[in-house]
């Protein structure tokens, strides 16, 4: 027998007994209706809050430091054993699955000020092996280019040239408030305010200057020296979730360590070259070490088995990626909890199709015996029998499918209206970081799919013992049946 | 090895109902061979076993005792898979209460041998039509059995038992719902079938009508056989 035409049969069948099978799929309706709308109020809430921990970061990109302290063992980690933060563990950092890249950074220990034109703004100098980063960063440039290894680059965050202020422009307007008759203030430009999120304006291919202070002491008494660097700003970088490099400069690694040499040397003295420190920090320049390294996950779902094994490799993960594992147990045990609960209700749909394919079969019996007696076989009668069940449960997955989907969407356009989502979010914005609205309830395709699937698999096993009971009737005794 | 298609040997059979205290033998150290292309009547009166007869020779009953050979397989001894397998294969049947399912139109029931037997739509559907024509039916193909006589519905029983082109018919009084005139029809008409295709037919009856048309006839009593005529020439 050709499938199609066992379908065409059970089909003509279930129509047949249309009130029969629309009454016994009602009850797989509900128990999907139940499952799938638990599962999507769980997703919706485990949704909305994986979007809250985005807004404390991208939960793709994630830093990472030697692990400093053994919790399984209790205590700290030798620093002969610890990790180091060098090219090689770039390497290994590289070969854990899921890790798309890796960028290695040394910061300037100082804060610097960027000049372009009669704007400037305070910055972190960040820098960077141009090599490793630009495969980590050269999608995120929006305008202009990303560093080519000159030691005048510079490539700038996108919230650079917006916190920037017009010094000028200050200027005038504080001699202005003073020409009024005020008192003159003495307050320089810096501690004015004004700056803040202005109108950005292009920034890229202009000259810049970098301006270092160092402090150092004489007899007690500070003294301030100013280094200055003209640089040219080569690149912008988009719009960043990662508030850590809201406002880079990203520059060279051999420009942050000349930089970081001299903001050092003016903490120390210059003069106490063969002391101890000196020497310490010699050694230190030898096997040169990174500040931090920063992965970025080629996807979210990745996430929790990348901090998994950067932890098992001894490195300690910053990122609100850490919150993941926490959430997705939690929600794991409601979604467990709330899908058992709504699968009591598909267990009593299950026995209700049992007991719809009994019935058929005792009124059908003389029709198998027919069936049996022309030509269909064991098999085919099983079959034709667990199709008639496995339909029923798909007719009434489907219809469930439809009574969720409808569930959701009420719950949803309640719970927006009504403010109930930002409540559950806790005042950080329902939206996620792209700015869509976040949903209290989410049925996404691999639900609906498995929804579908679940409740004909469930006819199916329904239909196992009617079916069995079906192909094992006589053939003689069914035809005399009335 | 000589072809047996359309061939039937019972040997020794012996067959009851029922166990224990409760066990009635019907049927008593039956030996019968017919030939391919044989029109046979089993005649005898009620309870002699005649359809018991015709369940195992249809291998819808198994033997207690001794075989039954069909076309040269010892059904007897088949699995019910097997056998029906073997009954698609090889056998059709037509019921005295027509046994058509109440919700196929004529053709659809028909088909319904072909669907079993994997036939593609086009060629089972231009199997039945031909054979509900040559049955008589062709402006009733697209009845329902309620919307058609009795008579009619017997023809589509034919036709349906006919269509997989067997080698044997096994037909259980036929026309016991029939009016006389509609016998003589249907008896003519399967007649007709046996001498076209040369299918052998086995008619359970006990109507002398059937009787005299048939080129042999096997009676039974009490579950043994008593007498077995041939037609003369």
């Amino acid at each position: 027998m050709k499938v199609i035409d066992s379908f065409r049969i059970v089909w003509r069948n279930l129509w047949r007994m249309k009130l029969r099978t629309a009454l016994t799929s009602v009850g797989v309706m509900i128990g999907t209706a139940a499952i799938v709308a638990m599962m999507a109020l769980s997703l919706g809430l485990k949704e909305s809050a994986v979007k809250s921990l985005e807004n404390f970061g991208n939960l793709t990109e994630m830093d990472v430091e030697p692990m400093y302290y053994n919790q399984e063992k209790d205590e700290p980690i030798p620093d002969d054993q610890r990790k180091r933060l060098n090219m090689e563990a770039v390497q290994e950092l590289k070969k854990i699955p899921g890790i798309a890249s890796v960028m290695p950074v040394k910061r300037l220990n100082e804060q610097a000020k960027l000049k372009v034109g009669r704007r400037e703004g305070y910055v972190e100098l960040v820098g960077v092996d141009v090599n490793e980063s630009a495969a980590y960063r050269k999608n995120d440039v929006e305008k202009g280019n990303y560093l080519t290894g000159s030691p005048q680059e510079v490539v700038v965050a996108y919230d650079v040239p917006r916190e920037m202020r017009d010094v000028e422009k200050e200027k005038r307007e504080a001699r202005r408030r003073n020409s009024g008759g005020g008192r003159q203030s003495d307050m320089p430009p810096d501690m004015m305010g004004g700056g803040g999120e202005g109108a950005a304006f292009n920034i890229v291919d202009k000259a810049a200057t970098l301006v270092l202070t160092r402090e150092y002491r004489i007899d007690d008494e500070p003294k301030f020296e100013k280094k200055e660097l003209r640089v040219r700003v080569v690149g912008q970088l988009r719009k960043s979730e990662n508030f850590r490099y809201s406002s880079a400069v990203y520059v060279p690694l051999s420009v942050v360590k000349e930089l970081n040499d001299w903001v050092n040397r003016s903490r120390g003295n210059e003069s106490d070259e063969g002391s101890p420190r000196r020497t310490r920090e010699q050694a230190k320049k030898d096997t040169f070490e990174f500040d931090q390294m920063t992965v970025k996950v080629e996807s979210r779902e990745q996430v929790e088995s990348v901090v998994k094994a950067l932890k098992e490799k001894g490195y300690e993960v910053w990122s609100p990626a850490r919150e993941l594992e926490t959430i997705n147990k939690f929600f794991f045990v409601i979604q467990m909890v709330l899908g058992g609960i709504a699968a009591i209700s598909l267990l009593v749909a299950t026995i209700g199709i049992v007991n719809t394919m009994i019935m058929s079969i005792l009124e059908r019996t003389k029709e198998i015996g027919i069936m049996k007696v022309i030509g269909a076989t064991v098999f085919n009668i099983r079959w034709l029998f667990l199709m008639e069940s496995g339909f029923i449960g798909l007719i009434g997955g489907l219809a469930g499918l439809g009574m969720a989907w409808g569930a959701v969407e009420l719950v949803n356009y309640f719970g927006a209206s009504g403010g109930i989502m930002d409540s559950l979010n806790m005042g950080y914005g329902g939206g996620g970081p792209e700015g869509e609205p976040s949903k209290l309830a989410v049925i996404p395709a691999w639900l609906a799919l498995f929804a579908i699937g679940f409740s004909f698999v469930i006819g199916l096993l329904a239909g196992i013992f009617p079916a069995i009971r079906a192909s094992r009737l006589s053939a003689l005794q069914a035809i005399r049946s009335e | 090895m000589a072809n047996t298609k359309g061939e039937l040997t019972v040997t020794g059979v012996n067959h009851s109902y029922g166990t224990g205290k409760l066990r009635v033998p019907v049927l008593f150290d039956i030996n019968l061979h017919i030939n391919r292309g044989e029109f046979v009547a089993l005649c005898g009166s009620s309870g002699s076993g005649k359809s018991t007869l015709l369940n195992l020779l249809a291998g819808l009953t198994k033997p207690e005792e001794g075989s039954v050979t069909v076309s040269g397989e010892e059904i007897s001894k088949f699995s019910e898979n097997q056998l029906c397998l073997f009954r698609r294969k090889n056998m059709g049947f037509i019921f005295q209460s027509y046994n058509l399912l109440p919700n196929l139109t004529a053709l659809e029931n028909v088909e319904l041998p072909l669907i079993f037997a994997g036939e593609s739509v086009k060629k089972r559907r231009a199997k039945a039509t031909e054979i509900l024509n040559r049955v008589g039916l062709d402006g009733r193909i697209h009845h329902r059995p309620n919307e058609l006589s009795g008579g009619q519905q017997q023809r589509v029983s034919i036709a349906r038992a006919l269509v997989n082109q067997p080698d044997i018919i096994l037909a259980d009084e036929p026309t016991g719902n029939l009016d006389s005139k509609t016998e003589q029809e249907i008896l003519h008409l399967m007649r007709e079938m046996n001498k076209e295709n040369g299918t052998t037919f086995i008619i359970v009856t006990h109507e002398q009508e059937v009787a005299e048309q048939s080129d042999r006839v096997i009676y039974l009593q009490d579950g043994r056989v008593v007498q077995k005529r041939t037609r003369p020439a």
